[in-house]
Protein backbone atom coordinates (compact mmCIF):
# COMPACT_ATOMS: atom_id res chain seq x y z
CA UNK A 1 0.00 0.00 0.00
CA UNK A 2 2.63 2.47 1.11
CA UNK A 3 4.86 1.54 -1.79
CA UNK A 4 2.08 2.21 -4.27
CA UNK A 5 1.42 5.58 -2.66
CA UNK A 6 5.08 6.44 -2.93
CA UNK A 7 5.16 5.59 -6.57
CA UNK A 8 2.00 7.63 -7.18
CA UNK A 9 3.51 10.64 -5.47
CA UNK A 10 6.62 10.28 -7.54
CA UNK A 11 4.59 10.07 -10.72
CA UNK A 12 2.53 13.09 -9.77
CA UNK A 13 5.69 15.10 -9.21
CA UNK A 14 7.00 14.04 -12.59
CA UNK A 15 3.78 14.91 -14.37
CA UNK A 16 3.63 18.31 -12.65
CA UNK A 17 7.15 19.08 -13.79
CA UNK A 18 6.28 17.87 -17.27
CA UNK A 19 3.20 20.06 -17.35
CA UNK A 20 5.26 23.08 -16.34
CA UNK A 21 7.76 22.39 -19.09
CA UNK A 22 4.95 21.95 -21.59
CA UNK A 23 3.40 25.22 -20.52
CA UNK A 24 6.57 27.17 -20.97
CA UNK A 25 7.04 25.62 -24.41
CA UNK A 26 3.46 26.40 -25.30
CA UNK A 27 3.94 30.05 -24.35
CA UNK A 28 6.99 30.26 -26.57
CA UNK A 29 5.14 28.64 -29.43
CA UNK A 30 2.20 31.00 -29.18
CA UNK A 31 4.50 34.00 -29.34
CA UNK A 32 6.08 32.57 -32.50
CA UNK A 33 2.67 32.04 -34.02
CA UNK A 34 1.78 35.62 -33.23
CA UNK A 35 4.80 36.84 -35.17
CA UNK A 36 4.05 34.76 -38.25
CA UNK A 37 0.30 35.39 -38.24
CA UNK A 38 0.73 38.41 -40.53
CA UNK A 39 1.80 35.97 -43.23
CA UNK A 40 -1.32 33.94 -42.58
CA UNK A 41 -3.71 36.85 -42.95
CA UNK A 42 -3.12 37.28 -46.65
CA UNK A 43 -5.53 39.16 -48.84
CA UNK A 44 -8.41 37.13 -50.20
CA UNK A 45 -8.11 37.01 -53.99
CA UNK A 46 -11.31 37.88 -55.87
CA UNK A 47 -12.73 38.20 -59.36
CA UNK A 48 -11.72 40.89 -61.86
CA UNK A 49 -14.58 43.30 -61.31
CA UNK A 50 -15.38 46.95 -61.85
CA UNK A 51 -12.50 49.24 -60.73
CA UNK A 52 -9.91 46.44 -60.71
CA UNK A 53 -6.59 47.79 -61.92
CA UNK A 54 -4.75 45.50 -64.33
CA UNK A 55 -1.28 45.56 -65.80
CA UNK A 56 -1.09 45.58 -69.59
CA UNK A 57 1.45 43.02 -70.80
CA UNK A 58 1.74 43.84 -74.50
CA UNK A 59 3.26 46.63 -76.62
CA UNK A 60 -0.02 48.39 -77.42
CA UNK A 61 1.13 51.45 -75.49
CA UNK A 62 -1.17 51.20 -72.47
CA UNK A 63 0.49 50.62 -69.10
CA UNK A 64 -2.42 50.25 -66.70
CA UNK A 65 -6.12 49.78 -67.35
CA UNK A 66 -9.11 49.72 -65.02
CA UNK A 67 -11.87 47.19 -65.54
CA UNK A 68 -15.25 48.82 -66.16
CA UNK A 69 -17.24 45.75 -67.22
CA UNK A 70 -16.76 42.00 -67.29
CA UNK A 71 -18.37 40.52 -70.38
CA UNK A 72 -19.06 37.15 -68.76
CA UNK A 73 -19.98 36.03 -65.30
CA UNK A 74 -22.20 37.52 -62.63
CA UNK A 75 -19.46 38.17 -60.10
CA UNK A 76 -16.77 39.27 -62.54
CA UNK A 77 -14.14 38.03 -64.92
CA UNK A 78 -11.62 35.27 -64.27
CA UNK A 79 -8.54 33.93 -66.00
CA UNK A 80 -9.15 33.87 -69.76
CA UNK A 81 -12.30 36.02 -69.75
CA UNK A 82 -12.73 39.22 -71.76
CA UNK A 83 -13.32 42.56 -70.07
CA UNK A 84 -13.98 46.14 -71.10
CA UNK A 85 -11.49 48.53 -69.54
CA UNK A 86 -10.53 52.16 -69.55
CA UNK A 87 -6.89 53.11 -70.09
CA UNK A 88 -5.53 54.86 -67.01
CA UNK A 89 -1.84 55.12 -67.89
CA UNK A 90 -0.37 55.02 -71.37
CA UNK A 91 2.98 55.61 -73.00
CA UNK A 92 3.11 58.63 -75.33
CA UNK A 93 3.00 57.65 -78.98
CA UNK A 94 1.32 54.28 -78.40
CA UNK A 95 -1.56 52.76 -80.32
CA UNK A 96 -4.04 53.47 -77.52
CA UNK A 97 -4.45 56.77 -75.70
CA UNK A 98 -5.16 57.49 -72.07
CA UNK A 99 -8.87 57.57 -71.35
CA UNK A 100 -9.92 55.36 -74.27
CA UNK A 101 -12.20 52.38 -73.74
CA UNK A 102 -10.66 49.08 -74.83
CA UNK A 103 -11.35 45.34 -74.78
CA UNK A 104 -8.89 43.02 -73.07
CA UNK A 105 -8.30 39.34 -72.30
CA UNK A 106 -7.27 38.47 -68.73
CA UNK A 107 -4.08 36.44 -69.23
CA UNK A 108 -2.97 36.31 -65.58
CA UNK A 109 -5.12 36.39 -62.47
CA UNK A 110 -4.10 36.14 -58.83
CA UNK A 111 -7.33 34.30 -58.06
CA UNK A 112 -7.03 30.57 -58.65
CA UNK A 113 -8.90 29.00 -61.52
CA UNK A 114 -9.80 25.34 -61.90
CA UNK A 115 -8.26 23.48 -64.79
CA UNK A 116 -9.93 20.87 -66.95
CA UNK A 117 -8.39 18.01 -64.92
CA UNK A 118 -9.54 19.40 -61.56
CA UNK A 119 -6.30 20.98 -60.36
CA UNK A 120 -5.97 24.72 -59.95
CA UNK A 121 -3.69 27.43 -61.28
CA UNK A 122 -2.93 30.93 -60.02
CA UNK A 123 -0.55 33.70 -60.98
CA UNK A 124 1.39 36.48 -59.33
CA UNK A 125 -0.62 39.46 -60.61
CA UNK A 126 -3.62 40.54 -62.65
CA UNK A 127 -2.60 41.18 -66.24
CA UNK A 128 -4.43 41.83 -69.47
CA UNK A 129 -3.71 41.80 -73.21
CA UNK A 130 -5.61 44.40 -75.20
CA UNK A 131 -7.68 43.13 -78.13
CA UNK A 132 -10.10 44.70 -80.57
CA UNK A 133 -13.79 43.83 -80.76
CA UNK A 134 -13.08 40.84 -82.99
CA UNK A 135 -10.65 39.41 -80.42
CA UNK A 136 -7.41 40.08 -82.32
CA UNK A 137 -4.59 41.50 -80.21
CA UNK A 138 -3.74 45.18 -80.72
CA UNK A 139 -0.06 44.80 -79.83
CA UNK A 140 2.48 42.54 -81.50
CA UNK A 141 4.19 41.11 -78.43
CA UNK A 142 3.03 39.47 -75.19
CA UNK A 143 5.23 39.46 -72.08
CA UNK A 144 5.38 36.89 -69.31
CA UNK A 145 3.62 33.55 -68.90
CA UNK A 146 0.07 32.94 -70.12
CA UNK A 147 -2.17 29.91 -69.42
CA UNK A 148 -2.90 27.30 -72.07
CA UNK A 149 -6.63 27.71 -71.40
CA UNK A 150 -6.58 30.64 -73.86
CA UNK A 151 -6.65 28.07 -76.64
CA UNK A 152 -10.06 26.96 -75.44
CA UNK A 153 -11.21 30.59 -75.51
CA UNK A 154 -10.02 30.89 -79.14
CA UNK A 155 -7.17 33.29 -78.43
CA UNK A 156 -4.54 31.27 -80.29
CA UNK A 157 -2.83 34.44 -81.52
CA UNK A 158 -2.02 35.51 -77.94
CA UNK A 159 -0.69 32.03 -77.20
CA UNK A 160 1.60 32.08 -80.23
CA UNK A 161 2.94 35.52 -79.27
CA UNK A 162 3.55 34.54 -75.64
CA UNK A 163 7.02 33.86 -74.24
CA UNK A 164 6.00 31.12 -71.82
CA UNK A 165 2.92 28.94 -71.62
CA UNK A 166 1.94 27.63 -68.18
CA UNK B 1 -0.03 10.58 -67.67
CA UNK B 2 2.61 12.75 -66.08
CA UNK B 3 3.17 12.54 -62.33
CA UNK B 4 4.68 15.72 -60.92
CA UNK B 5 6.48 16.24 -57.63
CA UNK B 6 5.27 18.67 -54.99
CA UNK B 7 7.62 21.64 -54.67
CA UNK B 8 7.34 21.64 -50.89
CA UNK B 9 7.12 18.04 -49.69
CA UNK B 10 8.33 16.19 -52.84
CA UNK B 11 5.37 13.83 -52.84
CA UNK B 12 3.83 12.69 -56.10
CA UNK B 13 1.00 14.79 -57.53
CA UNK B 14 -1.50 12.76 -59.49
CA UNK B 15 -3.55 14.46 -62.23
CA UNK B 16 -6.36 16.63 -60.91
CA UNK B 17 -4.80 17.17 -57.50
CA UNK B 18 -3.37 20.25 -55.89
CA UNK B 19 -2.72 23.77 -57.07
CA UNK B 20 0.02 25.32 -59.12
CA UNK B 21 1.37 28.82 -58.77
CA UNK B 22 3.03 30.49 -61.75
CA UNK B 23 5.49 33.22 -60.82
CA UNK B 24 5.99 36.16 -63.21
CA UNK B 25 9.29 34.70 -64.41
CA UNK B 26 7.27 31.64 -65.53
CA UNK B 27 8.62 29.32 -62.83
CA UNK B 28 5.90 26.87 -61.88
CA UNK B 29 5.48 25.81 -58.25
CA UNK B 30 3.28 22.75 -57.89
CA UNK B 31 1.74 21.78 -54.56
CA UNK B 32 0.13 18.46 -53.67
CA UNK B 33 -2.37 19.89 -51.17
CA UNK B 34 -3.34 23.09 -49.41
CA UNK B 35 -0.99 22.26 -46.52
CA UNK B 36 2.04 22.59 -48.77
CA UNK B 37 0.61 25.65 -50.52
CA UNK B 38 0.02 27.41 -47.21
CA UNK B 39 3.52 26.60 -45.99
CA UNK B 40 4.87 28.08 -49.22
CA UNK B 41 2.81 31.23 -48.71
CA UNK B 42 4.25 31.50 -45.20
CA UNK B 43 7.69 31.52 -46.89
CA UNK B 44 8.86 28.43 -45.04
CA UNK B 45 11.95 26.65 -46.23
CA UNK B 46 11.19 22.98 -46.95
CA UNK B 47 14.71 22.09 -45.77
CA UNK B 48 13.83 23.36 -42.32
CA UNK B 49 10.37 21.78 -42.00
CA UNK B 50 10.73 18.35 -40.48
CA UNK B 51 8.03 16.43 -42.33
CA UNK B 52 9.27 17.19 -45.83
CA UNK B 53 11.38 14.90 -47.95
CA UNK B 54 13.99 17.64 -48.35
CA UNK B 55 14.55 17.77 -44.59
CA UNK B 56 14.72 13.99 -44.25
CA UNK B 57 17.23 13.70 -47.07
CA UNK B 58 19.33 16.54 -45.74
CA UNK B 59 19.50 15.10 -42.24
CA UNK B 60 20.27 11.53 -43.24
CA UNK B 61 16.89 10.11 -42.27
CA UNK B 62 16.26 8.63 -45.70
CA UNK B 63 18.35 6.89 -48.29
CA UNK B 64 19.83 9.47 -50.63
CA UNK B 65 22.17 7.64 -52.95
CA UNK B 66 20.81 4.48 -54.41
CA UNK B 67 20.71 2.92 -57.86
CA UNK B 68 16.95 2.36 -57.57
CA UNK B 69 16.35 6.12 -57.78
CA UNK B 70 17.87 6.21 -61.24
CA UNK B 71 14.75 4.64 -62.74
CA UNK B 72 12.43 7.43 -61.65
CA UNK B 73 13.40 10.27 -63.96
CA UNK B 74 11.76 13.00 -66.00
CA UNK B 75 11.93 12.25 -69.70
CA UNK B 76 10.78 14.84 -72.19
CA UNK B 77 11.02 12.56 -75.22
CA UNK B 78 8.22 10.02 -75.64
CA UNK B 79 9.41 6.45 -76.03
CA UNK B 80 8.45 4.59 -79.19
CA UNK B 81 6.06 1.82 -78.21
CA UNK B 82 7.55 -1.64 -78.24
CA UNK B 83 5.54 -4.53 -76.86
CA UNK B 84 8.53 -6.50 -75.56
CA UNK B 85 10.08 -3.51 -73.83
CA UNK B 86 6.76 -2.62 -72.21
CA UNK B 87 6.33 -6.17 -70.96
CA UNK B 88 9.81 -6.24 -69.49
CA UNK B 89 9.30 -2.87 -67.87
CA UNK B 90 6.10 -4.00 -66.21
CA UNK B 91 7.90 -7.05 -64.87
CA UNK B 92 10.83 -4.99 -63.66
CA UNK B 93 8.65 -2.49 -61.77
CA UNK B 94 7.70 -5.04 -59.12
CA UNK B 95 11.22 -6.32 -58.69
CA UNK B 96 12.77 -2.86 -58.47
CA UNK B 97 10.16 -1.80 -55.95
CA UNK B 98 10.94 -4.82 -53.78
CA UNK B 99 14.66 -4.07 -53.94
CA UNK B 100 14.04 -0.47 -52.97
CA UNK B 101 11.79 -1.36 -50.05
CA UNK B 102 14.34 -3.87 -48.76
CA UNK B 103 17.15 -1.38 -49.00
CA UNK B 104 15.08 1.24 -47.21
CA UNK B 105 14.32 -1.21 -44.42
CA UNK B 106 18.01 -1.98 -44.11
CA UNK B 107 18.84 1.72 -43.99
CA UNK B 108 16.25 2.25 -41.26
CA UNK B 109 17.55 -0.69 -39.25
CA UNK B 110 21.08 0.66 -39.51
CA UNK B 111 19.95 4.08 -38.42
CA UNK B 112 18.05 2.71 -35.40
CA UNK B 113 20.83 0.36 -34.34
CA UNK B 114 22.01 1.88 -31.06
CA UNK B 115 18.67 3.32 -30.02
CA UNK B 116 17.58 0.76 -27.44
CA UNK B 117 20.92 0.75 -25.64
CA UNK B 118 20.91 4.55 -25.61
CA UNK B 119 17.40 4.65 -24.13
CA UNK B 120 18.39 2.20 -21.41
CA UNK B 121 21.50 4.17 -20.61
CA UNK B 122 19.45 7.35 -20.28
CA UNK B 123 16.87 5.65 -18.09
CA UNK B 124 19.60 4.29 -15.81
CA UNK B 125 21.10 7.76 -15.52
CA UNK B 126 17.76 9.32 -14.67
CA UNK B 127 17.15 6.70 -12.03
CA UNK B 128 20.55 7.34 -10.51
CA UNK B 129 20.11 11.11 -10.49
CA UNK B 130 16.59 11.26 -9.10
CA UNK B 131 16.46 8.27 -6.77
CA UNK B 132 16.19 10.70 -3.83
CA UNK B 133 12.62 11.53 -4.94
CA UNK B 134 11.53 7.98 -4.18
CA UNK B 135 10.77 7.36 -0.49
CA UNK B 136 11.17 4.00 1.13
CA UNK B 137 7.89 2.36 2.32
CA UNK B 138 9.08 2.43 5.93
CA UNK B 139 9.57 6.20 5.78
CA UNK B 140 6.03 6.66 4.57
CA UNK B 141 4.65 4.69 7.49
CA UNK B 142 6.69 6.70 9.98
CA UNK B 143 5.98 10.14 8.49
CA UNK B 144 2.23 10.53 7.72
CA UNK B 145 2.69 13.94 5.98
CA UNK B 146 4.20 12.21 2.95
CA UNK B 147 1.02 10.34 2.12
CA UNK B 148 -2.38 11.69 1.16
CA UNK B 149 -4.83 11.84 4.09
CA UNK B 150 -7.42 9.11 4.11
CA UNK B 151 -10.92 10.45 3.50
CA UNK B 152 -13.96 8.36 4.27
CA UNK B 153 -16.75 8.59 1.72
CA UNK B 154 -20.28 7.53 2.55
CA UNK B 155 -21.68 5.07 0.07
CA UNK B 156 -25.41 5.21 -0.51
CA UNK B 157 -25.87 1.60 -1.38
CA UNK B 158 -29.22 1.36 0.38
CA UNK B 159 -31.02 3.55 -2.16
CA UNK B 160 -29.63 1.68 -5.12
CA UNK B 161 -31.03 -1.55 -3.75
CA UNK B 162 -34.43 0.05 -3.23
CA UNK B 163 -34.49 1.27 -6.81
CA UNK B 164 -33.74 -2.20 -8.05
CA UNK B 165 -36.62 -3.55 -5.99
CA UNK B 166 -39.01 -1.10 -7.60
CA UNK B 167 -37.99 -2.17 -11.05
Amino acid sequence: MAASFASKWFLAGRSLLGALRNNSLGLLRTSQEMTCSDFLSQQQRTFIQMRTNLKVVDNSGAKRVMCIQALKGKKGARLGDTIIASVKEAQPGGKVKKGSVVYGVVVRAAMQRGRCDGSEVKFDDNAVVLVNKQGEPIGTRVFGPVPHELRKKKHVKILSLAEHIA
Amino acid sequence: MRLEKCWFCSSTIYPGHGIQFVRNDAKIFRFCRSKCHKNFKMKRNPRKVKWTKAYRRLHGKDMTQDSTFEFERKRNRPERYDRNITENTLKAIKKIDKVRVDREARHHAKRMKGKKAKEQREAAKELEQSIHMVKAPVALQQEPSLTLPKIKVKVSQQQAEENRMEE
